[in-house]
């Protein structure tokens, strides 16, 4: 079926050519830069939410009072802005602004209520798509051109990697929601979260619980893949249950054989446990889901990121209590506590930019905010790069209400200060708990070396 | 090694993927064939149909064939528009440029998408079409309607573009164009009504290829957008000719993708199967003419 004999070798030849541009552009295109600021105005940045289809705010309580966010109810903050820095990544596949959102819909319900003693806090927020000399670029911006006081919010995949020698030298101590080793192994950096090697320590310690004949532990192909594997893989060795570690590059292309590979690997009576972002988790799970293998491993986990009623919602009944995920923070749907009911409030009442709704990310960066505002109250005298940087490192035992553990920032050479979690199952669209707070164990060696070095 | 039974489920997969990328591709052709236009809009044109159609069910409650109608014939609209107004300008100019034009609609539709649709950490979207739950077994294997439909479309697609081409004056004045646009015209042929309904049944495609790829692999925009590379593989193997080699070219693509998923040693470089195989076919056919062309000259 030959239709076109006639045509030309010089048109083909130009064809040829422009296809090859076209594949480079291709894989150009997912390294774009673009920068967004924090932004100061109630409901953050200006991000869309058109396309958020998570329950955002939705289960809020409507009687929760937003004003307890603040020293002074109704009465809008008028001093002089205290202005933090906040570093994302945010490119295909790969989205952390609704940490940073959240965190400035929090300051932007305390700047609402009295601000902190009287003074605006103002987030700045910048995003990064991976690329090691925009990201220090972007610490060097916050630090000498906006003048920002102090960091908190920065969740990145190389963040961590690329400033910490930065923020040693320049005397910053970060709260963040930390993903690289770096978030994790030096001074100057601590996290509200377990990042994604703690995460899936907590997601493979549960599904060794049940008694798998093995494990298989897929995750993103991304900076600090081994760094992450080998928290589960000694978690899984001491417990002489095999281990296939797999990863995927992301976007996932084919999700279809994704899950089936995992399935195939794991048997029957093995478990699978994810490390992706929710997007990419849903597309393996669905897709599993379509070809019939949610039934064919004894169980599902995942790391943090799955925690989400919209997942729960999109997998549907299915999965109840067959598929597993760690929960660094106190589950949403299972607390009625007066933090918990004043997060919901916020996230729906300044949260229009927090696109993913109720969910880790939101309440990392709730906490991210609580925590920032706690040193920041405890300031005595001008609000300066050194005060506020002395104020975030002795952040010591401050109850946070979202997390198992009273936080601490703390002298330590390294920072896991998040390291007891919970793990919830979805159940007719909501994620409840399947275990309460329990401590990751210390056959990781990095929580042993934590512990001790904390006096835990 | 897997055994050939862990195999099995992969040629499903992969089967279905490759009858997407076939259709993906025949409509590629054609629309070169007829305009010299290399259309590498056609993912992002797609992506943003299933978008568009995702937002009508879920935020305003369409009725779902009703959304996939408007999926298709917005990609359709859009496709025909950009080739009505930026066509007559380009018809002139060589093919790289008329290619690295559509870029142009690729990045503006990505932009759109990106502010409309956010793929913030905590959203994700899907869509599921209603043949996803009629399954049924080949062994151990899960095989759904939908696997089915994606294969067997662009089969028939493949076949009927081929008799339309062949047997209809309409497919006869787009051949006649692939040859030269200028003597067309001069014999009576309707050069731009041609030209529009090539740009209408590429939109038309890249509309059903964009929901069944939301289907069978994810309602992400940069994900669809990009997965023309492997449609465009196939072309390439085909030289942007043949519609039944595009075919066959795009299904081997979908399966070996597949297939080598299992294999632990090949699975994290599977994502380069379009282009291996595109790079390879390309220089063995080039070897194949200079033997010829050397046998001539001897």
């Amino acid at each position: 079926m030959r239709m076109f004999p006639a045509l030309s070798r010089l048109r083909l030849r130009h064809v040829v050519i422009a296809a090859l541009v076209a594949a480079v552009l291709a894989g150009c295109g997912s390294s774009s830069s673009t920068k967004t600021g924090g932004g100061g105005s109630s409901g953050g940045s200006g991000a869309t939410n058109s396309g958020g289809s998570s329950s955002s705010g939705g289960s809020a309580s409507a009687s929760t009072d937003t004003s307890k966010c603040g020293p002074k109810p109704g009465v809008r903050a008028t001093g002089s802005t205290i202005s933090v820095g906040a570093i994302n990544t945010k490119q295909p596949g790969t989205d952390f602004t609704d940490i940073p959102n959240m965190e400035q819909a929090y300051f932007n319900c305390v700047n609402a209520n009295g601000g902190v003693n009287g003074h605006v806090v103002k987030l700045i927020g910048l995003t990064e798509q991976t690329q090691p000399a925009q990201i220090a670029a972007d610490a060097k911006q916050l630090l000498e051109t906006n003048h920002v006081l102090g960091m908190t919010g920065n969740s990145s995949i190389l963040e961590c990697t690329i400033n910490h020698a930065y923020w040693e030298k320049t005397g910053t101590y970060v709260i963040a929601a930390g993903i690289a080793p770096e978030c994790y192994s030096t001074p100057n950096i601590s996290n509200v979260n377990m990042g994604p090697r703690y995460s899936s320590d907590g997601a493979v310690q549960y599904a060794l619980t049940q008694h798998p004949s093995k494990i298989v532990f897929d995750q993103s192909n991304v900076p600090g893949t081994g760094y992450i594997a080998a928290g589960p893989q000694a978690l899984a060795g001491a417990a002489h249950v095999p281990i296939t570690q797999l990863t995927e590059n992301v976007p996932i292309q084919d999700a279809n054989s994704v899950a089936l590979k995992e399935v195939q690997d794991a048997g029957p009576n093995g478990a699978v446990v994810l490390n992706f972002t929710p997007p990419e988790a849903l597309v393996i799970l669905q897709a599993a889901q379509k070809l019939g293998l949610e039934n064919r491993v004894k169980l599902w986990g995942c790391s943090t990121p799955c925690n989400t009623d919209f997942l729960a919602s999109a997998l549907g009944p299915r999965w109840n209590h067959k598929f597993f995920v760690n929960a660094e923070l106190t589950p949403p749907d299972a607390s009625n506590s007066p933090t918990m009911n004043l997060y919901k409030a916020i996230l729906k009442q300044y949260g229009s930019a927090v696109t993913g709704g109720i969910g880790s990310f939101s309440q990392m960066g709730f906490t991210q905010g609580e925590i920032a505002v706690h040193a920041l109250e405890s300031v005595k005298g001008p609000y300066t790069v050194q005060s506020v940087n002395t104020a975030f490192h002795d952040v010591k035992n401050y109850d946070t209400g979202m997390l198992c553990q009273p936080w601490t920032f703390g002298p330590y050479p390294l920072h896991i200060p998040n390291n007891t979690d919970y793990t919830v199952t979805p159940e007719n669209g909501k994620m409840v708990i399947a275990q309460g707070c329990t401590a990751i164990s210390s056959v990781d060696p990095q929580i042993a070396e934590y512990r001790k070095a904390a006096g835990g | 090694m897997p055994s050939w039974s862990d195999f099995q489920p992969f040629l499903v997969t992969g089967l279905s993927l490759g009858g997407v990328y076939a259709l993906s591709g025949v409509g590629m052709v054609v629309l070169f064939r007829a305009t010299g236009v290399l259309n590498l809009a056609f993912g992002a044109v797609g992506a943003m149909g299933a978008l568009i159609a995702w937002q009508l069910i879920n935020k305003s409650g369409t009725n779902e064939w009703l959304a996939f109608l408007v999926c298709i014939v917005f990609a359709g609209v859009i496709t025909l528009a950009y080739g009505m107004v930026f066509g007559p300008a380009l018809a002139g100019r060589e093919p790289l440029v008329k290619a690295v034009a559509t870029l142009g609609l690729t990045l503006v539709l990505l932009g759109i998408m990106d502010l409309l649709w956010t793929s913030s950490g905590g959203a994700s979207r899907s869509i599921q079409l209603p043949t996803d739950s009629n399954t049924f077994m080949i062994g151990s294997v899960q095989v759904s309607l939908t696997n089915v439909i994606a294969l067997v479309f662009g089969l028939v697609l493949t076949l009927i573009t081929g008799a339309f081409l062949r047997y209809t004056k309409l497919g006869t004045a787009m051949r006649a164009m692939a040859n030269d646009r200028e003597i067309t015209a001069t014999l009576g042929v309707p050069v731009r009504r041609v030209e529009a309904t090539a740009w209408f049944g590429c939109g038309i495609l890249s509309g059903v290829a964009g929901l069944l790829l939301a289907d069978l692999v994810a309602l992400d925009a940069t994900t669809l957008t990009f997965l023309v590379i492997s449609a465009l593989a196939a072309t390439l193997i085909a030289r942007l000719r043949s519609i039944t080699v595009t075919f066959f070219a795009a299904v081997v693509i979908g399966v070996v993708n597949a297939m080598i998923t299992p294999i632990q040693s090949l699975t994290n470089y599977r994502d380069m199967t379009p282009f291996v195989l595109a790079v390879a076919a390309l220089l063995l056919l080039s070897r194949k003419r200079e033997i010829a062309v050397g046998r001539q000259g001897i």
